[in-house]
C-alpha cells in the first residue's frame, strides 16, 4: 500500500514539474525568464494541486457517508449551491474584496446541503433519493446562476471565466487563500476517516462500537462541503473529479478510509493538474477551461461505472 | 379504466389560455407600443410600420413558439408513455444537449457527410445519439427504467455533450451567436425557420396522435399490451422515432429549451387524465400556450433586453423537478 501511494505521489511530483515546464512559451525562454516560472506557472500548479486534492477528499467523504459509490459533491447539488452563492457575491457586491468569495461559497454549499437534507427528510439518507433530489436542486441553482448572469450583463465576464471552471489568471493570492483552509480541514478529514470506517460496518454496529452515527455523518458531510466549496470559490465548478478520484483510489488501495482519503487527495490533485496542463497546451494560444476537460474525461468514466454498478 | 368523460371546461379554459398567450406574445413586450387595433389593421391588409412589425417579426416568432412548445411537450409525454417513468423528458435524457452538440459540430468542423446535411438532420442525429446512450445506460434493454439510474445517465450524457459543445465553441472563437441560442432563445427567428419547422412538427404530431390508442394499451403493461394484439417493441421504436423528429426539429430552431417536456405532460394529466387520445392534444396545446407566455415574460423580465426564454422556463421548471423527484424518491 505504502509503495502504491509512493508511486502516486511520485507521479504527482513529475506532473507538477511538467506543469511548470510545459506551456505556450518555449521551454528555453521559460527557463531564463524566472518571472514566468515563479509568478504564473508555479502558483497555478500549486492551485491545481490544492483544489484537486480538496475535491478528491470531498468526494471520498461524501461517498463514505452516503455509502453510494455514485455520490459526489457535484451530484448532490453542493457545488451548484456554492457556485450560486459565489456568483451572487461577485455580481451583486462587486466592491467586496476577493477574500469574501470563500466564506460565501462555503455558506452557499452548507445551505444547499441543509436544503437537500430538509427536502429528502433527514430520517433516511437513502442514496437514490438523495441523488435525485440533489440533481434537481443543482438544475435549479444552475438556472438561477444563468438568470443572474443574464440580468447583470456588465459583470458577465468576471463571472463567466470563473464559472466554467478554469485555472486561468489565478495567482499567488489564491494560493494564500487556499492554503490555510486546507491546513485546517485536512487533518480534520483524516481524523474523521477512522470513524467512517466504522460507519461502513453498518449503523447499528458502529453505534455499538461507540460512534455517534448522526454526528459523524453531519461532520463528514460538512467537511466535504467546505472542501468542495473552497475549490469552487477559487477555480469554479470543476466537475467529476470528486467522483472519479475516490473511485480510482478505492481500486488502488481498497476501502479503508485512512488510506483512501489521502490517496483520493493525491489522485484528485494529479487529475486536475493533468486537465489543466492539457487545457493550456492542446490548442495554444487558446485556453480551454479545465472544467470542460475534466467532464470529457470524467463523464465516460462515470458511464462505465454506471454500467458496472449493480446496487440499483 | 373508463375514458369516455369529456372535460369540456378545462379544455375551453386551455384554449382561452393559448389564444390569449398567442395574442399577448404577438403584441406585448415591445419597445413600440403595439395595440390590438394594429393587429386588426394587419389582418385587414393595411400597411403601416406597426403592421409590418407584426407580420414580419412577431408573427413568425409566435408561430414558432407555439410549434416548438407543442413539439417539446408532446415528445415529453411520449417519452413518459414508452418508459412508463414520470421523469422521462427531453432535457433529462440529454436529448436537447445531444441535438445542440451535433449542430455545433456540424457548423464548426467540416466533417464531409455531416456538414452537408440540413440542420434538421444534424439535430435529429444528435437527439438520437443522446437518447440511445441514456436508454442503454439506464438499463432500458432489461425492461424497467430505474428512475435515479436514468437521471444519472442523463446527467453524464448531458455533461459530456455540453463539454464537447463548449470546447468547440471556444476553439472556434465565433461563439457569441451560438451562445444565446444554446440557452434556448427565440430572438432571431423568422419565416425561414417556420418553413423548416412546421412540416416536421405537423408530421410528428399527427403520427403521435395515430399511435395514441396503442400508448393507452402500453400503459397497462407490456404483457397486457402484447396480449391485446400490440407489439410493445415495435411501438417503442415508432414512438422513439417520433420523439427524435419532434425534439430534433424543435432544437434546430429554438435551441435546447429546458423542462417544457417534463412539466407540461404532468399538468395536462391533471387536467384531462391518463387517456393518451385526450392527453396528447392537451399536452400540445398547453405546451404551446406555456411557451407563448414564457416568451412574453422573457421580453418583459428585464425590459429592453431579452432574457433567453429557455432560462425563464428553467427557473419555473426546476422547482417542479425537485418536487417530482422528491415524490419519486419516496417510492423508489
Amino acid at each position: 500500500m505504502a509503495l502504491r501511494m509512493g508511486i502516486i505521489a511520485g507521479a504527482l511530483l513529475l506532473l507538477a514539474i511538467a506543469g511548470v515546464m510545459l506551456g505556450t512559451l518555449d521551454l528555453k525562454q521559460a527557463m531564463t525568464s524566472t518571472w514566468v516560472l515563479q509568478e504564473l506557472r508555479l502558483s497555478r500548479v500549486l492551485i491545481a494541486i490544492l483544489a484537486g486534492a480538496a475535491l478528491g477528499i470531498a468526494g471520498a467523504l461524501t461517498q463514505g457517508v452516503i455509502r453510494n459509490p455514485l455520490a459526489s459533491p457535484d451530484l448532490i447539488g453542493v457545488t451548484a449551491g456554492s457556485g450560486l452563492a459565489a456568483t451572487t457575491t461577485l455580481l451583486l457586491f462587486p466592491q467586496l474584496a476577493y477574500g469574501w468569495l470563500i466564506p460565501a461559497a462555503i455558506i452557499g454549499g452548507l445551505l444547499a446541503l441543509l436544503l437537500l437534507l430538509w427536502l429528502t427528510g433527514d430520517h433516511a439518507l437513502s442514496p437514490s433519493r438523495l441523488v435525485l433530489v440533489g440533481i434537481a436542486l443543482s438544475f435549479w441553482f444552475g438556472a438561477l446562476v444563468d438568470w443572474l448572469l443574464s440580468s447583470q450583463p456588465q459583470q458577465i465576464n468576471a463571472a463567466l471565466v470563473w464559472l466554467t471552471g478554469s485555472l486561468w489568471g489565478r495567482g499567488w493570492s489564491h494560493v494564500w487563500l487556499l492554503l490555510p483552509c486546507f491546513l485546517v480541514l485536512i487533518p480534520f478529514a483524516l481524523t474523521l476517516s477512522r470513524k467512517l470506517d466504522l460507519l461502513a460496518l453498518g449503523d447499528d454496529t458502529a453505534h455499538c462500537l461507540g460512534t455517534e452515527v448522526r454526528q459523524v455523518r453531519l461532520l463528514a458531510l460538512s467537511t466535504a462541503v467546505a472542501l468542495a466549496a473552497i475549490s469552487v470559490a477559487v477555480c469554479g465548478a470543476i466537475s467529476f473529479i470528486g467522483l472519479v478520484a475516490p473511485h480510482l483510489a478505492r481500486l488502488l488501495v481498497g476501502g479503508r478510509h485512512l488510506l483512501l482519503v489521502p490517496t483520493a487527495a493525491l489522485l484528485g490533485a494529479a487529475l486536475l493538474l493533468c486537465a489543466d496542463i492539457a487545457a493550456r497546451t492542446l490548442a495554444p494560444p487558446i485556453e480551454l477551461p479545465a472544467g470542460v476537460l475534466t467532464s470529457v474525461i470524467g463523464a465516460p468514466y462515470f458511464m462505465f461505472l454506471m454500467l458496472r454498478y449493480r446496487g440499483w | 379504466m373508463y375514458f369516455r368523460t369529456q372535460p369540456i371546461l378545462p379544455l375551453s379554459l386551455l384554449f382561452l389560455l393559448l389564444a390569449s398567450g398567442f395574442v399577448t406574445a404577438l403584441l406585448g413586450g415591445s419597445t413600440f407600443n403595439l395595440q390590438l387595433r394594429h393587429l386588426w389593421e394587419a389582418l385587414s391588409g393595411n400597411q403601416t410600420l406597426a403592421t409590418e412589425l407584426i407580420l414580419s417579426l412577431r408573427l413568425p416568432r409566435v408561430l414558432i413558439a407555439s410549434a416548438v412548445g407543442a413539439a417539446l411537450a408532446i415528445s415529453g409525454a411520449l417519452m413518459q408513455g414508452i418508459t412508463r417513468n414520470p421523469l422521462a423528458s427531453p432535457t433529462l435524457f440529454g436529448i436537447n444537449a445531444g441535438a445542440a452538440c451535433l449542430l455545433v459540430v456540424g457548423q464548426t468542423i467540416s466533417i464531409p457527410l455531416l456538414s452537408d446535411m440540413p440542420l434538421l438532420i444534424q439535430t435529429m442525429l444528435g437527439a438520437l445519439l443522446a437518447g440511445a446512450a441514456v436508454f442503454l445506460l439506464s438499463g432500458g434493454t432489461t425492461g424497467r427504467l430505474h428512475p435515479s439510474r436514468m437521471i444519472l445517465a442523463g446527467v453524464a450524457v448531458n455533461a459530456l455533450f455540453l463539454a464537447l459543445t463548449r470546447t468547440l465553441l471556444i476553439l472556434d472563437e465565433q461563439a457569441q451567436s451560438v451562445v444565446s441560442w444554446l440557452a434556448g432563445s427565440l430572438v432571431d427567428t423568422d419565416w425561414t425557420h417556420w418553413q423548416q419547422l412546421w412540416p416536421a412538427v405537423l408530421l410528428g404530431i399527427s403520427v403521435s396522435l395515430l399511435l395514441s390508442q396503442k400508448l393507452n394499451l402500453l400503459a397497462l403493461g407490456d404483457e397486457a399490451a402484447a396480449g391485446l394484439g400490440g407489439s410493445p417493441e415495435r411501438l417503442r421504436l415508432q414512438v422513439s422515432a417520433v420523439v427524435v423528429l419532434l425534439a430534433g426539429s424543435a432544437v434546430a430552431v429554438s435551441g435546447p429549451i429546458a423542462f417544457l417536456g417534463l412539466l407540461v405532460p404532468h399538468l395536462a394529466r391533471l387536467l384531462v387524465g391518463q387517456d393518451y387520445r385526450m392527453l396528447l392534444p392537451t399536452t400540445g396545446m398547453l405546451g404551446a400556450a406555456l411557451l407563448c407566455w414564457a416568451d412574453y415574460l422573457s421580453r418583459l423580465l428585464i425590459f429592453p433586453t431579452e432574457t433567453p426564454v429557455g432560462l425563464v422556463l428553467a427557473l419555473l421548471g426546476a422547482p417542479f423537478f425537485i418536487w417530482l423527484s422528491r415524490r419519486q424518491g419516496r417510492t423508489a
